[in-house]
């Protein structure tokens, strides 16, 4: 409130209203270019021409005190780059070359800064046009209040304070807008109902032993049970008749669009202290049945069941690769990305040393480059998938040799870091299916064991069995010292201790068996190719030993059977055993940010966070549950009304429509940072409609640059920070061989309100938002003694130097220190940068003893290692070095919400389905075209279309058809169609504030698609982020009709039938149907 | 083995050393290695502040064949600095505003003097490539907001700053590509060549039978653009395609 009445005493001095004040500064480009801002380039034209400048020495952009590193995130690649400032703009960009995404190799750390400013390395057109999103003029830079209906663009710019305070304590929010007048908003504080990390902790307990009861009478009892030793605080919770709901805190809902580490653990730390079990990502509308795929191959038996799966993915080691396959992954439009793979490869495709397969219905720029193209038919990806193995498997190309290796130590002595369990021995259920893998107890062969974890924990450990010589023996997957080699076909009868009868098949028998369910010319005939195609390219992919590899991306992820897609396609590396090897399947590796890998890194998270109450009860997209043990499915059975993820989270298409249908419950606030799932996601109207919803999402708030085509629904936009004035630790992506840690931070200084959060001023922030609430609602672990006594998280750079020094601390040796002139260079460097921003003393002072380290990492953009030790031998490095599922038994243990049946341990082809398994043939009849989507390297789904550069240079986008479909429909490039789908048959999307946006588009003809198929490109047809009108505060902000162009067609994405608000769904993996719908075109 | 980026930028610093005549300056671009991913195109619109509609070095697209035996080829089109310029000749300025260059760090390209250029765009339909534009002084954020201070910061094209806004100088002139001769004055290859994701552009001396121009054009059978009109480029291309049946 003081900061509220400093504010106003200000203006009453200046004379400036409060109003006025408002409209001139609530966008960030609003302010008109003053006189003065020509200034400092007529100083330099002048001194140039009075000869007191040489050419050389106007070259400004070349010199290391005008240079500062930082990481892209115009695609989630997050290239190095170089931001070259003068007067504290940011007028260039390029790549930085001590970071292997811009230059292979890259410099090496101690590489001088004077010699790097001068090199500029490779980046995209994203890359190179990222500062235009920094200085779009439609930015906002206020706190954004809703003054009309969700959507309608009308807006009262309010203090920062104001918002925060309304927020955490409700209210009549809204009672100026019409229809609102006595609605009442329940703020944070209601939500953040229970407190007490003691009764979370019993509470857990109980829902999760009351989730185990096997029937019907024994979860009520156990209800009923909860209810008399919980009843001091079942007012806390959700619902007392479901506690397995968890407690009112999980009403809050927090979802993400691109988020990177640092700013992932600076939610969290608040997230964990709110005890809400939702929050959510949106790893589903990119490639979420990858992930999730590849966590299902990822998970590590351990005692006696499988846990521990990583969400994460392989990619290929393409620069030692020989051959590969990509499916439905374009690296030089996407796939992380064009700027780090192309160099890789482009040399060895020219002189022949790489020869690249592309699965891909679309001749994309990769295929353009390949040896062969085969263009499938969308979704068949695992048809081609099956068909490859069964000519793998019948020809003997497989490594039976990497096969047989059914432990640690026989992968060891077989030179091999990783295994799978193609010997492992499969019981069959009743009708012959695969299901549970033998334990050894259950023929008697040898008994359980008791043993201790690594903080001395018992557990109870079963041996596992494998074939040899047609004898079971019995053994341990991670054991190091007995190697155990299997037989690689089994199936056999064995005997159980009861004396039953336990019939069982080795994993590879169980591949064979599987793909053998259809001959290659079936699989052929799915796929739309040739049967030879399938034989040649399975022949060509196992003659290069491991050096050859399957990589693959969206394509066939973003399906209904997404999730066996990937699975399938991985069998194919694991028949030839490439993982961890030169050329083979990699994984990413990074230097670790919380401080919790090494004893030398100085700020161990894990110890600076103070304890939180471990949320529990179902999230909003029951994710990590399963339907049966829930206290619903009793009453509804099969089938749910909504999906259970089991195996995977994210479900970023499944939250707010889940938030709309109040399954399993109401919420009560929706807080959405940097996405636009209304515009990303299939069937993106659905969100909207849902959003728009008053009563099941009553608060929505959202953190944003502009007002986006989503957070234009949203009741409160914070502005946020853009990518260059920011901090965030990036990561890396598994192409990447090289150990890095890439570190975003601010470059140039933000346009936003400077605000006050505990005492600190600070421009309005993603990170400013979650201090002020947490400095509002008191959560411990924020504020001047939130990293213990006397150790201030008070502002984002509290957070992040730590992280920085952690990350130059890792490792066997940490990062050199700066000397003397580095550290005055990184000062002089950040010059332009306000005090609230950076200060140096500040930073000194955070970072501790580490501070010379800490200069040294900020100076280069992160830290990276070098080429050299990114390989040891044939193999590389950084390595998985585990074991890898060919049969999942974890997810032949789950059940499909909707049909009761389990999922398949072994992955094969399944055709397109809805939730109910029907297959689309209605909603498919009358509609001849099949509709896919694609990237260009110029766009990122939402945010480029702010950067004309891009805009400029990519031009409208179209609906790509075939020449063939063309003239069968009488198009010709440069008609106006309109898209259409069953479930759109209007073609348009309804933006409910009473405008529809058509779906129409110009028709672009081509001989370089299948025909049959139509692409269109993402990235266009906004109806927000700058391309339509909003008022503010009463004056209207004209949009910019570039920025409308084009079309998006997700909103004709087919509508599951089921579940009627959502798009389709892969039901194992969680990925949206992006590529499955059939439309039509209509001539306009 | 050194990125070539490295390579390149090590053997311009000591083409630099070389006396002007001494020097001839190409470019040689491999479409086998270009992805099409046109970031070169931006990152000289960024570099040279560069206005609406205006690209030094588009990248055109071309397909051929019929379902499914097609093709793809992408096909960067700097200024080819020619040798015997048909926009030096057209210009009315002669020999003053536009001309072949053989002194200095610039010598082998064809510049424009901004301050002596009349504006008269007799030059542009005189290129064979299209690769001159008249600035017509608009800016990309036109039509929103506010026009942005990064649009009218200096571009540093040959050598001098040139701030944008009202008419200064280049507003009003006739543009091209110059292989960015106020990079290489300060030892810094061309934009176009640093940014290349595919690696595809290479430049140096090429009278240097070391530097990796020299290597990759003897190595590879190369091409020119509108061979047929005499100009003598400075920009060879290597290709699968018959470029000329491809740029016409």
């Amino acid at each position: 409130m003081n900061n509220l009445k400093k504010t106003k005493d200000k203006e009453e001095q200046s004379g400036l209203s409060r109003r006025d004040f408002l409209q001139k500064t609530a966008l960030a480009g609003c302010a008109a270019l003053a006189a003065s801002q020509l200034d400092f380039a007529h100083m330099l034209i002048a001194r140039v021409e009075a000869g007191e400048l040489t050419a050389a020495e106007a070259y400004e952009l070349m010199k290391a005190e005008n240079t500062l590193y930082t990481v892209c995130l115009n695609c989630n690649t997050g290239c190095g780059i170089k931001v070259k400032v003068l007067d504290g703009v940011a007028v260039k960009i390029d790549g930085n070359p001590y970071n292997p995404f811009t230059l292979n190799p890259h410099l090496p750390m101690k590489e001088d800064l004077n010699y790097a400013a001068k090199l500029d390395s490779g980046i995209c057109p994203k890359g190179q046009a990222g500062h235009q999103g920094a200085y779009d003029p439609y930015r906002i830079s206020r706190v954004l209040k809703r003054a009309g209906k969700r959507g309608e663009g009308k807006w009262q710019a309010i203090p920062f304070d104001q918002a925060i305070s309304e927020i955490v304590n409700g209210g009549l929010l809204f009672k100026q807008v019409p229809g609102e007048e006595s609605r009442q908003v329940a703020g944070l504080k209601e939500i953040f109902a229970l407190k007490d990390a003691k009764v979370y902790e019993e509470m857990g307990k109980d829902v999760a032993a009351l989730r185990k009861k096997k029937t019907p009478e024994e979860k009520l009892a156990a209800i009923a049970e909860f209810k008399v030793k919980h009843a001091a605080n079942l007012d806390k919770l959700i619902d007392p008749e479901h506690p397995d709901f968890g407690p009112k805190n999980n009403q809050f809902v927090y979802m993400w669009g691109r988020k990177k580490g640092g700013r992932a653990d600076f939610a969290k730390r608040f997230t964990e202290q709110f005890g809400t079990a939702n929050t959510h990502g949106h790893t589903t509308v990119c490639q979420g049945s990858l992930y999730f795929a590849s966590k299902a191959l990822s998970e590590q038996y351990v005692g006696d069941t499988f846990k521990d799966g990583q969400k994460f993915y392989w990619q290929a080691d393409q620069e030692n690769s020989e051959y590969i396959m990509f499916v439905g992954a374009n690296l030089f439009d996407a796939n992380y990305g064009p700027s780090n793979r192309s160099p890789r490869i482009t040399q060895r495709l020219a002189d022949g040393k790489l020869k690249i397969t592309v699965l891909d219905p679309r001749f994309s720029k990769l295929a353009s480059k390949a040896n062969r193209w085969v263009p499938v038919l969308p979704g068949t990806d695992a048809a081609f998938a099956n068909g490859a193995a069964r000519w793998i498997l019948e020809n003997k190309r497989f490594d039976a040799k990497y096969l047989g290796n059914a432990n640690k130590a026989a992968a060891t002595a077989g030179k091999e870091t990783t295994w799978c369990n193609a010997a492992w021995l499969i019981k069959l259920d009743k009708e012959g299916k695969p299901a549970s893998l033998l334990r050894a107890s259950d023929i008697g062969l040898k008994d359980k064991e008791t043993r201790k974890d690594k903080d001395g924990k018992e557990f109870t450990f079963e041996y596992l069995v494998a074939m040899q010589g047609g004898k079971p023996v019995p053994f341990d997957p991670n054991d190091e010292k007995e190697a155990v080699v299997g037989d690689l076909f089994v199936t056999a009868e064995l005997t159980a201790q009861d004396g039953k009868k336990v019939k069982v098949k080795s994993g590879l028998q169980v591949l064979l068996d599987t793909v053998r369910e259809k001959s290659i010319a079936e699989y052929a005939a799915i796929c739309g190719i040739e049967a030879k195609v399938i034989e040649e390219v399975a022949k060509e992919f196992t003659s290069y030993g491991k050096k050859a590899c399957v990589d693959m991306h969206r394509g066939p992820a973003q399906h209904t059977n997404g999730f066996y897609n990937i699975s399938a396609l991985y069998a194919l590396n694991l028949l030839i055993g490439n993982f961890d090897w030169k050329g083979g399947m990699i994984v990413a590796s990074t230097f670790n940010t919380d401080g919790t890998k090494t004893e030398a890194q100085p700020f161990n998270f894990k110890k600076i966070t103070p304890k939180s109450p471990k949320a529990f009860g179902l999230s909003i997209i029951r994710h990590d549950a399963k339907y049966e043990e829930s206290t619903i499915f009793d009453k509804d059975k099969y089938p749910a009304k909504r999906n259970w993820w089991p195996l995977s989270s994210d479900v970023y298409e499944e939250i707010i429509p889940s938030c709309a249908d109040a399954y399993p419950y109401p919420i009560k606030a929706l807080f959405s940072y940097c996405g636009a799932p209304t515009y990303s996601l299939p069937a993106g109207h659905t969100q909207i409609e849902a959003l728009v919803n008053l009563e099941r999402i009553p608060l929505y708030f959202a953190s944003d640059i502009t007002i986006g085509v989503t957070t234009v629904y949203a009741d409160y936009i914070f502005p946020d920070l853009h990518y260059l004035e920011r901090w965030e630790m990036q990561g890396s992506h598994p192409n990447m061989p090289v150990k890095v840690q890439p570190i975003r931070q601010p470059v140039i200084q933000s346009p936003n309100e400077i605000v006050t959060v505990f005492g600190e001023q600070q421009p309005i922030s993603y990170e400013a938002v979650w201090l002020a609430l947490a400095e509002k609602l008191g959560l411990p672990g924020f504020g001047p003694n939130g990293f213990g006594e006397g150790q201030p998280l008070t502002r984002p750079d509290d957070f992040y130097i730590r992280m920085v020094a952690n990350v130059a601390t890792d490792g066997k040796e940490p990062v050199a220190d700066a000397q003397a002139a580095e550290i005055e260079l990184f000062t002089k460097s950040r010059r332009h940068l306000p005090k609230n921003v950076f200060d140096v003393d500040r930073w000194k002072a955070i970072a501790g003893a580490s501070f010379a380290k800490v200069v040294h990492v900020l100076n280069r953009g992160g830290r990276f290692e070098t080429q050299e030790n990114s390989y040891k031998g044939d193999q590389v490095a950084n390595k998985w070095g585990k074991y890898i599922n060919l049969y999942q038994e974890k997810t032949a243990k789950c059940k499909d919400a909707f049909t009761g049946k389990h999922y398949l341990g072994m992955a094969k082809y399944m055709p397109i389905v809805d939730c109910l398994d029907r297959p689309p043939t209605e909603q498919s009849k009358g509609y001849d075209l099949h509709m896919i989507t694609q990237k260009d390297v110029r766009m990122t789904k939402s945010r480029t279309i702010t950067q004309q550069y891009l805009n400029d240079s990519t031009g409208e986008n179209g609906i790509v058809i075939h020449t063939s479909d063309a003239k069968r429909l009488g198009l010709k490039t440069g008609d106006q169609v309109k898209v259409i789908s069953a479930t759109n048959a209007e073609g348009s999307w309804n933006l409910q504030n009473g405008k529809k946006k058509p779906m129409v588009g110009k028709v672009q003809v081509t001989e370089t698609i299948r025909p049959g198929i139509i692409t269109i490109l993402h990235g266009q047809g906004h109806w927000a982020t700058g391309a339509v009108d909003q008022t503010i505060d009463g004056k209207v902000i004209k949009g910019d009709p570039r920025r409308a162009m084009g079309i998006n067609a997700n909103a004709a994405m087919w509508v599951d039938s089921h579940l009627k608000n959502t798009c389709m769904i892969d039901k194992v993996g969680g990925s949206v149907s992006f590529y499955d719908t059939k439309v039509k075109l209509v001539k306009v | 083995m050194n990125d070539i980026l490295v390579t390149m930028h090590e053997e311009l610093a000591q083409a630099l050393q070389r006396k002007p005549d001494e020097r001839r300056w190409a470019m040689l671009i491999d479409l086998r290695k270009c992805v099409g991913c046109h970031a070169c195109t931006i990152a000289c619109v960024s570099e040279n502040k560069l206005p609406p509609k205006m690209h030094y070095r588009p990248v055109y697209e071309y397909e051929q064949g019929k379902y499914p035996k097609v093709s793809r080829t992408f096909l960067p089109r700097p200024c080819m600095q020619c040798d015997k310029p048909p926009c030096v000749d057209a210009c009315p300025v002669k020999g003053e505003a536009t001309w072949k260059e053989t002194k200095g760090i610039g010598a082998g390209t064809v510049p424009i003097d901004y301050a002596k250029c009349i504006g008269c765009g007799k030059c542009v339909p005189a290129c064979p490539y299209g690769a001159r534009t008249m600035d017509e002084g608009k800016f990309h954020s036109e039509g929103t907001p506010a026009i942005q201070k990064y649009e009218t910061m200096p571009s540093f094209e040959y050598g001098k700053q040139w701030p944008r806004s009202g008419k200064n100088q280049p507003i009003g002139n006739a543009r091209k590509c110059h292989f960015c001769v106020h990079r290489l004055a300060n030892g810094m290859l061309p934009q176009c060549i640093t940014t290349c994701v595919g690696r595809a552009g290479y430049f140096g001396d090429e009278n240097d039978p070391k530097s990796l121009i020299a290597q990759v054009k003897k190595a590879n059978k190369v091409q020119i653009l509108k061979a047929g009109k005499g100009t003598a480029p400075r920009v060879y291309y290597v290709s699968n395609d018959k470029l000329e049946t491809l740029y016409r």
